[in-house]
């Protein structure tokens, strides 16, 4: 075509219609977003630093989030095993009691149980503090549960070393295998002074370590003797109903029975256990404010890098702008970078976890992620993600189409 | 009177009458176009061309649906677009114009085919259609072995063409340039306005470029001398 033999559009008419036609078509909805996405990825992943810089801040918020969370449902969990891992249907403790712990609960209780329709059967247990006599002469405390024979509602569990019939042997204890040490070097048959009182451990258990200190188990008798309790006290019933009994119907009867007592089945003295531990302690606080924190940090970043993102190429949002692109569009794009981010940093950021979940497991502290935790935290991020680039959409709505011509 | 205002109404594609544009307001107002008419018809080469903070770039941007003017009437293809709310310009700029840049402004994330066939799908085409239009239309400008290349890794001229190929995307009717040749030595420069004059003359796109480049004022059919927001227009 030309005199300069440069390429020109010979045929780029001969294929096509006139070109002196006004076009009318649009694309819908879903064919926009698909092709803003892809836009967006691509514009994400063509800028590295940006791309690492973004996700550092997901992965952080993810991190922390997580760890925070992990290790409060952790320690919530410490707090009630015991209430999970009893054999009973019910609980019937003094009307002070909200967790578990001592507790002063007259006998007359287990015999009202006893007699109670749809009950099976009712066993007491105690619960109180015990020093354990070290070989070097000092002292090391446990939370001893006395437990009765021969079904041993109230424990042991997770038995690492020995069995739970050992308690129906004189004077013999089970105690936390992690604590071995701490308690002058624990063997199955040592003999240690609990309370003044000389007796054998028979076993060891395994991760049964609460807020406070560890757990031993002995038989009710010797728990009642060890921890100087009335003969007409206990700390809890542990009430077994019979098959097919209505557990409200019995709970109800219990509580009219027992005006001093109060009656909870499972979920109800777990949440109980919750509410205080949220309520009347410091720990709930403290890792909610880490939790916060966290997303806090991570929104900031996510939010400064998209922004900055924005900036770098606001010569090529202006150039989507000057072709036709609308701010809905670009809404579409950013949304799309966003989840693709959080995604992403989701995915890096709990691969983390679980590996730090791996590395700290101890009988002490165990990480605690169920999958509602990691399906909250994906979507957690998402909406942070999301909200965090409105500040970019900001200003990519106040970005001139007119620039390109500057 | 010049040519273009002699033709009948039926092939004017661009009308512009009496438009002003200022910018700003009060003591610090600033009006870069007093009063311009423009006609452009079916098929034209047009060049603009004029000293900085003349108004022609100013110009370009009223036609492109970019910014609105002050006063004055602006129609594309009988359209009536004085008027148009800011909601309405991205519709006006898909359905009317194609642009090249003066920095070509591809996106740089995207491969050449993937720049042309972003617009071919904002124009309605499907995805697969877009894909092969684009391979067509950069195989015209000479480009059809650079498909896959992204704008970091092509040269100037190069770049330029694929951006002429993008605002032949979907056949719009009319084709604003914006100093194509700017950023090009003597000889792409060539090239790529003989490409521009191609598709006025033979394939019916209205074409306005605005240059300072003397060595392409041969190849337009009207030269439009604008100079303090006026039209100075050259036989």
């Amino acid at each position: 075509m030309s005199a300069t033999g440069s390429p020109g559009p010979h045929h780029l008419v001969a294929t096509r219609p006139a070109a002196a036609k006004a076009i009318r078509a649009r694309q819908g909805f879903f064919s926009r977003f698909r092709m803003m996405g892809a836009v967006g990825l691509k514009m994400m992943f063509h800028s590295k630093l940006k791309l690492i810089g973004t996700l550092l801040g997901v992965v952080f918020a993810v991190v922390l989030s997580n760890q925070q969370a992990g290790t409060f449902l952790g320690l919530i969990y410490k707090n009630v095993m015991f209430v999970r891992n009893t054999d009973c249907d019910l609980w019937i403790m003094p009307r002070s009691t909200e967790v578990v712990g001592p507790g002063k609960l007259s006998t007359s209780a287990l015999s009202q149980a006893l007699v109670t329709k749809g009950v099976a059967d009712a066993a007491p247990i105690l619960i109180g503090g015990a020093n354990v006599l070290l070989p070097n002469g000092g002292f090391q405390q446990v939370t001893l549960v006395g437990t009765k024979y021969p079904n041993y509602r109230g424990g042991p569990w997770n038995i690492v070393a020995g069995d739970r019939g050992a308690l129906a042997r004189p004077d013999t204890l089970i105690f936390e295998d992690s604590e071995r040490e701490l308690l002058g070097g624990l063997n199955l048959g040592s003999v240690r002074e609990v309370n003044g009182r000389r007796v054998v451990v028979g076993g060891f258990t395994w991760g049964l370590i609460p807020f406070g200190p560890s757990y031993a188990f002995a038989d009710f008798e010797v728990a009642r003797e060890l921890l100087k309790t009335p003969q007409d006290e206990v700390a809890f019933i542990l009430v077994k109903l019979k098959p097919g009994a209505d557990a409200a119907a019995v709970k109800d009867e219990l509580s009219r029975n027992l005006p001093d007592a109060k009656v909870f089945d499972r979920k109800d003295f777990e949440a109980s256990v919750l509410k205080f531990i949220l309520t009347k302690t410091a720990i709930g606080i403290t890792f909610g404010t880490s939790t916060v924190f966290g997303l806090i940090v991570g929104f900031v970043i996510v939010s400064l890098s998209m922004f900055s993102a924005v900036v770098d190429n606001i010569r090529e949002f202006g150039t989507l702008k000057a072709i036709g692109v609308t701010n809905l569009d670009l809404s579409m794009l950013l949304f799309v970078q966003s989840v693709a981010y959080a995604l992403l940093g989701s995915l890096v950021g709990l691969s983390l976890v679980a590996q730090m979940a791996k590395g700290i497991r101890s009988a002490k502290l165990a990480l605690n992620t169920p999958p509602q935790l990691t399906l909250g935290t994906v979507v957690v991020m998402i909406i942070m993600c999301v909200f965090a680039s409105s500040l970019a959409l900001l200003r990519l709505r106040k970005v001139e189409p007119a620039m390109v011509f500057r | 009177m010049n040519a273009a205002t002699l033709l009948p109404q039926a092939e004017r594609v661009i009308e512009v009458r009496n438009v002003t544009k200022t910018y700003g307001s009060g003591a610090t107002a600033f009006q870069a176009l007093k009063g311009v008419d423009f006609p452009v018809n079916a098929g034209e080469f047009v060049m603009l061309s004029g000293p900085s903070g003349s108004g022609k770039t100013t110009l370009l941007s009223i036609l492109g649906c970019v910014l609105t003017a002050t006063s004055g009437h602006v129609q594309l293809m009988g359209e009536d677009i004085s008027k148009a709310k800011e909601g309405d310009l991205p519709r006006l700029r898909r359905s009317y114009i194609g642009f090249v840049f003066q920095a070509h402004n591809l996106i740089a994330s995207l491969t050449a085919q993937e720049n042309v066939g972003l617009l071919l799908e904002m124009r309605g085409s499907s995805q697969s259609k877009a894909r092969a239009e684009a391979g067509r239309l950069l195989d015209d400008v000479g480009l059809g072995d650079k498909l896959m290349s992204k704008p970091g890794d092509l040269s100037g001229g190069q770049r330029q063409r694929v951006a002429i190929a993008r605002a032949l995307a979907g056949s719009p009717p009319i084709i604003l340039a914006d100093e194509p040749t700017a950023a090009l030595d003597a000889q792409n420069g060539l090239k790529v306005t003989e490409t521009l004059r191609a598709l006025a003359k033979e394939h019916g796109h209205t074409v306005v470029v605005v240059t300072h480049d003397n060595r392409i004022f041969h190849l337009a059919d009207r030269i439009v001398h604008i100079e303090d927001g006026l039209i100075q227009e050259h036989p």
